[in-house]
């Protein structure tokens, strides 16, 4: 019994304070984020359409698996780039993979049709 | 009794740990929080008041990854950016105040929406310090109570400790200021702002923080520490 309380005030502890968890691992994303939104340029969007595939494809986190946002957030740049199909793909699997998305992406969907 | 004692020498830790708590529990500290449960959170964008005119859009950017690592849902950011441009809604400072923000929730399946206001954003050459001061705000869109408010200020000091040699330490100090970005400052901001935010339905400690003390409610962190 008292090792339980012990263990839980460790946890606690590390809880608490200090590193976050790491439900999800970024790789370049958040820098690729900004790249994208202060220069906007051919560039910047190869590497954060990249960064997507990472994050998506090869996931370290905890949650082992794709972080909200980021199948959808990739299909609207493949719709940008032309590529429809592949971008309405992307954002049904952001559907089924978090149905609280759906009356967003929805109508998303809708407006590419 | 010495077992006891024991306890408290380690909850007395687990209090300086932090060095930012309050005298509040989570559970009283963010009451709505863990009455409306929210699952998503649509990140507006941020309201800027500091002289910097590009703050408002970096910030932005810094935003969705501490959210969804505390376990939320965030509505895809660029996706929603683009929506909020396209229905004129890009300004927040007029939703901030509004009576309600149900149509969040109905355009964007949001529970709650955060947000943001930018009072400083400045880079000081002389002294070499970054000062970000932000308030967040996360508003729920179902009662429009706020469930979640803090402000923070962080300085961040861009000198590098050299080793005594001066010349090396202005060069140095020169260098370092240049390359300092404002998002890592903001990212710092965020980290300690978003460490007290009870966590969301996809952390495994999902409801499972409300007697974890709270953090004060206005803070200031100096960094490097």
């Amino acid at each position: 019994m008292r090792k339980y309380i012990y263990s839980v005030i460790l946890v606690l502890a590390f809880s608490s304070c200090g590193a976050p968890k790491g439900l999800y691992s970024w790789d370049k994303y958040e820098q690729a984020s900004y790249n994208y939104l202060k220069k906007a340029d051919d560039k910047s969007i190869d590497q954060i359409m990249q960064q997507y595939q990472k994050v998506i494809e090869n996931q370290k986190g905890t949650r082992q698996t794709t972080p909200p946002g980021m199948f959808a957030d990739y299909g609207f740049f493949l719709i940008q780039k032309g590529e429809v199909k592949a971008g309405k793909a992307n954002l049904k699997k952001e559907i089924a993979l978090y149905p609280e998305s759906k009356i967003f992406i929805d109508r998303i969907l809708k407006l590419v049709e | 009794m010495k077992h006891s004692r024991y306890l408290l020498l380690l909850a007395t830790l687990l209090m300086v740990g932090c060095g930012t708590t309050s005298k509040l529990n989570k559970a009283k500290a963010y009451k709505g929080m863990y009455e409306e449960k929210p699952i998503s959170v649509l990140i507006m964008p941020p309201i800027n008041r500091s002289t910097n005119v590009d703050a408002k859009e970096y910030f932005h950017t810094t935003l969705n990854v501490p959210i969804l690592n505390a376990g939320y849902y965030v509505i895809p950011p660029f996706l929603s950016m683009e929506i909020l441009k396209r229905e004129s809604a890009y300004d927040s400072e007029l939703f901030i105040e509004k009576p309600s923000l149900k149509i969040f929730n109905e355009i964007f399946g949001a529970d709650a929406a955060l947000f943001t206001i930018i009072n400083k954003w400045d880079k000081s050459s002389l002294a070499s310090q970054v000062t970000v001061e932000v308030e967040y705000i996360l508003k729920s869109t179902h009662t429009s109570d706020v469930l979640y408010s803090r402000k923070g200020t962080i300085i961040y000091n861009t000198s590098v400790s050299s080793g005594g040699n001066i010349l090396i330490s202005i060069v140095a100090s020169a260098i370092n200021t240049a390359a300092t970005k404002y998002v890592d400052v903001a990212r710092a901001a965020n980290s300690y702002i978003f460490t007290d935010l009870p966590k969301g339905k996809y952390s495994p400690t999902h409801a499972l923080d409300k007697e974890e003390m709270a953090g004060l409610k206005v803070i200031k962190v100096r960094l490097p520490r």
